[in-house]
């Protein structure tokens, strides 16, 4: 009784003001909560980025042998050209793949916010699909249409061979930037069309009455206002496309990129310290653009003076609004083609003509004989790392946005790096901590693959929460200490129903991403331990595509079906996810 | 060298095909004449910002004319009129630094860089932020007051015809406001540019303008300075909308007199106080209302003749006057009166009941429409 007396007059404290410190040296609750988190990351993030960091600089093989320092996994970039070959690869595949999907989503974001056209809702929503859709089954519908017997490609050489053209196969360069660019675009058509929706119509307005034309106007106002979004967006495709395992190891054909090549270190020679080299070279790329974007988008933050809105004036001429519903239209189809073809083909033997033959349902049929253990294996390892990364994302998110611990800034740094590391990264990294002589063995278990996907998908829903929490009103929960409730009582009575609708959207994305997830899981797989995506990238090496397309169609249609159901429950929030920072 | 500015019979419908049309602005015809300070001023909805932004080319209207001297503007795009204009939200673009946005228009006019160095300094001289453009700070980093004075400036650089002002001082706070509306009577009498003001703060408007405007539901009702709108409304909405006006039910008994309802208190009303149009055609025994200032009343403890009975509901001291809040019979008038008296009557507490007279040649006249 005496001791909740002081508990009550402790709280009221606080909630005037800066007692938050002594509330924590009372109630250790959060301290332990807490701690189970951080131990996590610690063993399962920090500790194998360390390990890969030391093994880079080791001579190449499989031994972690301290004290022996080697240049070599670097220098290879300097006298291997294939080395150099997939580096600059690299750099070129996420360069252009960024420019283009700049050059059409800005078009295309503009069009659908500012000129009067019917279904721009269907569009929005279509536009947001090859984004959550598997990208390496794009890749694979792009060989069965523009590969050496492909349908589109055989269509468009019966035209061009009277002229003695030929559309040469996709395989290589141009193939994985179109792949890329049409599964990546809507980063920036998203972003972009959010920022040309949302913008102050006063600021244009005012520009008119001073004397600007409409394009002077668009140069000097509207594009520089949306340029924080913009580098947003760029930044999400160029970490994405530099990162791609998927796209990359369909159609990249002869030509390597850094994850691929990891890939080949790792499964070629089980090179372990090799493949850490080339991960620490892909990351630092990617934080330097990172830091790049920041310091680019921090000078280019502003604040809006005011929130008085009027409605913006939509473009109505006729000119304008035929070409913005073709444009959108051509890019939304090119984007969507995959999907269409993967349906189409998992119905039919073969497509190497202009039509599909021999309409079957073997493929489909094959599923449960041949792939039952790899559904079962894509959901356990899906559902149960979605449910565990929920829950670890959120408590350190509420720990970081209420409780301001010191560090958080380091806290959300350490969370939101696997954001940009490349799949195979994470995986040479796991690796390199729990392998071979390591204390804790865990190669080609399901809990190393768990915990892959945990590490990669945490800040789905750590991002959520914290901007749900950052907008939530602190006394709220004030009002429920003020009321008697201790700490967990409060989070569980207050916060949590607060924030659930952020944890859901985040664990979706999540559960979403983890169903088509290649790259990581390419190189911690083992007999048991196989997915969905393993088995269809499997079945398109060995040719088997409609045995792949009919898997395809089936995550396919899985995905969807919980991002419409999601969509319809709390409307277009799934973006806000992806971002960053 | 500015010329008249003349609405001929302007009108804008929005949404004329669909079902329910807003007629905003209803065949509004006036003149301002160069340099002067106008004031358009009505309650929210009246068509007060659809005429501006009209005027701006930022809304086109149905019918009409707008002419610039005897040059019909109403087709020409808002980037050729050369307009000034200040929103509500001052609309200062984030990314550009004050110099940057008050050169704006100068860019636009691609006028030499000396010369924009030049007008920048002089126009930031004008509204008083000399200091700040040394600094040139984003303009972010500015107060309310700063912002608007930037804001300001940007509208006057380039030398419009017309400047307008939208609502341009609902955003600071009481005192700033006060201190704003005469800097910018002072700006643009130094100026000497044509200037639209829209405001629904009458108090403002009365402080600001040369003259006013007052408009109701797309029509304007009278055009007038301060004073002549508020010694002579032309009738009650403009008379409660400019001041306060207490309202009395009356029948007309007489050329120049009206019987209050119910207790048949006469009163005589002079012949420049009925603001009654001639045309209306009323006869004896028609519905009337007689109206007073709150300082054209007053009350007292004890019965006097010619009074009417009430209760007080509120006593409010407010420095120079002290304002009675009195209940009278519902058939008199369905509001409270306000009734202001020069000092406290001794004896007389809330609750009280009380004698409410009006002052001899004091009252006006007006046609029993809609008060509000």
């Amino acid at each position: 009784m005496k001791k909740n007396d002081k508990n009550l007059m402790n709280t009221g404290e606080s909630s005037l003001g800066g007692g938050i410190k002594k509330k924590l040296q009372k109630d250790i609750t959060p301290y332990l909560v807490f701690a189970i988190p951080l131990t996590f990351m610690a063993i399962f993030l920090v500790y194998p980025m360390v390990t890969t960091l030391m093994r880079a600089f080791m001579p190449a093989g499989n031994k972690m042998v301290l004290g022996s320092f080697s240049l070599k996994g670097f220098t290879k970039f300097f006298e291997s050209s294939m080395y150099q070959k997939a580096l600059a690869n690299s750099f070129i595949v996420s360069i252009s793949v960024t420019l283009l999907c700049i050059a059409i989503g800005v078009p295309m974001g503009y069009f659908v916010a500012r000129v009067k056209m019917p279904g721009k809702s269907l569009i929005l929503s279509l536009g947001i699909l090859p984004i959550i859709m598997p990208s390496f089954v794009g890749a694979f519908t792009w060989v069965i249409l523009l590969g050496r017997q492909g349908v589109l490609r055989h269509f468009l050489n019966l035209f061009l061979s009277p002229l003695g053209l030929e559309v040469p196969p996709i395989y290589g360069m141009f193939g994985m930037i179109l792949c890329m660019t049409l599964t990546y675009y809507p980063f920036v058509f998203q972003l972009a069309y959010g920022a040309f929706a949302s913008s102050n119509s006063l600021l244009e307005e005012a520009g008119m009455l001073m004397g600007a034309d409409k394009w002077y106007i668009f140069r000097t106002i509207t594009f520089p206002l949306i340029l924080p979004s913009l580098g947003a967006g760029a930044l999400l495709v160029f970490v994405r496309s530099i990162g791609n395992f998927g796209i990359a190891a369909i159609i990249g054909g002869e030509k390597y990129v850094l994850p691929t090549l990891i890939y080949f270190r790792v499964n070629g020679f089980w090179d372990l310290n090799g493949a850490a080299s080339i991960a620490v070279v892909n990351v630092v790329i990617t934080a330097f653009v990172l830091w790049l974007q920041k310091r680019v988008i921090n000078k280019h933050e502003y604040e809006t003076i005011s929130a008085t809105h009027s409605e913006i004036k939509l473009h109505e001429g006729k000119g304008i609004r035929i070409v913005a519903i073709v444009f959108s239209l051509f890019i939304l189809i090119l984007s969507l083609l995959p999907q269409f073809t993967i349906i189409i083909m998992s119905f039919f033997e073969k497509w190497v003509g202009l039509f599909p033959e021999g309409f079957t349902l073997a493929h489909y049929l094959r599923i449960p004989r041949y792939s039952s253990s790899e559904m079962i294996n894509t959901f356990f390892l899906s559902i149960l790392a979605t449910v565990l990364a929920a829950i670890l994302g959120s408590i350190i998110a509420y720990i970081t946005e209420r409780k301001k611990p010191k560090g958080a800034a380091l806290l959300d740094l350490a969370i939101m790096a696997p954001f940009i590391l490349p799949g195979t990264v994470v995986s040479v990294a796991l690796l390199s901590a729990f392998s071979g002589s390591s204390v804790l063995k865990l190669t080609g278990t399901f809990t190393i693959i768990i915990i892959a996907y945990m590490v990669r998908r945490t800040p789905y829903v750590y991002r959520s929460v914290a901007a749900s929490l950052s907008q939530l009103n602190p006394s709220l929960e004030e009002a429920s200490t003020i009321a008697g409730a201790n700490w967990f009582y409060t989070f569980r009575k207050v916060s949590v129903p607060l924030i659930m609708p952020a944890i859901i959207s985040g664990s979706i994305l999540t559960l979403t991403t983890l169903l088509q997830e290649l790259s990581t899981t390419i190189l911690l797989y083992s007999s048991k331990t196989r997915t969905v995506p393993i088995q269809i990238y499997g079945a398109v090496a060995d040719g088997k595509l409609g045995e792949a397309s009919a898997l395809s169609v089936i995550l396919l249609v899985v995905v969807f079906v919980i991002v419409y159901l999601m969509n319809r429950k709390q409307g277009q929030s799934i973006m806000s996810s992806f971002k960053m920072g | 060298m500015s010329l008249n500015l003349t609405y001929k019979q302007v009108n804008k419908i929005f949404g004329e095909k669909e079902k329910n049309p807003v007629h905003a602005l209803n065949e509004v015809s006036f003149t301002i004449h160069p340099g002067e300070l106008f004031c358009l001023l009505g309650p929210s909805g009246c068509g007060k910002t659809t005429l501006l932004r009209s005027t701006a080319g930022l809304e086109s209207i149905t019918s009409g004319k707008i002419l610039y001297g005897d040059k019909d503007m109403t087709t020409i795009p808002p980037f050729r009129r050369n307009i000034g204009m200040v929103f509500q939200s001052f609309a200062l673009y984030p990314h550009m630094n004050i110099f940057e946005n008050v050169a704006y228009g100068l860019r636009i006019r691609k006028t030499p860089e000396q010369e924009v160095v030049r007008k920048v300094t002089e126009v930031m001289e004008l509204v008083g932020l000399t200091e700040e453009l040394k600094r040139n700070p984003s303009p972010t980093g500015l107060s309310g007051g700063q912002q608007q004075r930037v804001a300001i400036a940007r509208a006057l650089v380039y030398d419009p015809d017309l400047l307008l002002l939208d609502e341009p001082l609902a955003n600071l706070d009481a005192k700033l406001r006060r201190y704003m509306r005469a800097e910018i009577r002072r700006i643009q009498k130094a100026t000497n540019i044509t200037t639209i003001f829209v405001t629904h703060d009458q108090e403002e408007a009365m402080a600001i303008g040369d003259r006013l405007a007052v408009l109701r539901r797309g029509v304007v009702e009278q055009i007038g300075t301060s004073d002549e709108l508020y010694t002579n409304p032309d009738s009650a909405f403009v008379s409660n909308f400019i001041g306060k006006m207490n309202f009395f039910n009356a029948t007309l008994t007489g050329k120049n007199q009206g019987r209050i309802d119910t207790i048949g208190t006469v009163v005589d009303v002079k012949p420049e106080k009925v603001r009654i149009d001639p045309d209306a055609k009323l006869s004896l025994g028609d519905a009337v209302l007689i109206g007073a200032r709150p300082e054209q009343m007053e009350i007292s403890k004890e019965i006097r003749k010619g009074a009417i009975e009430g209760k007080v509901l509120i006593i409010q001291h407010l420095g120079q006057v002290v304002r009675y809040e009195v209940l009278l019979d519902d058939k008199i008038s369905e509001t409270s009166m306000e009734i202001d008296m020069p000092a406290l009557i001794a004896g007389v507490s809330e609750q009280d009941k009380v004698y409410v007279s009006l002052k001899e040649g004091m009252p006006f006249m007006f046609l029993p429409e809609e008060r509000n």
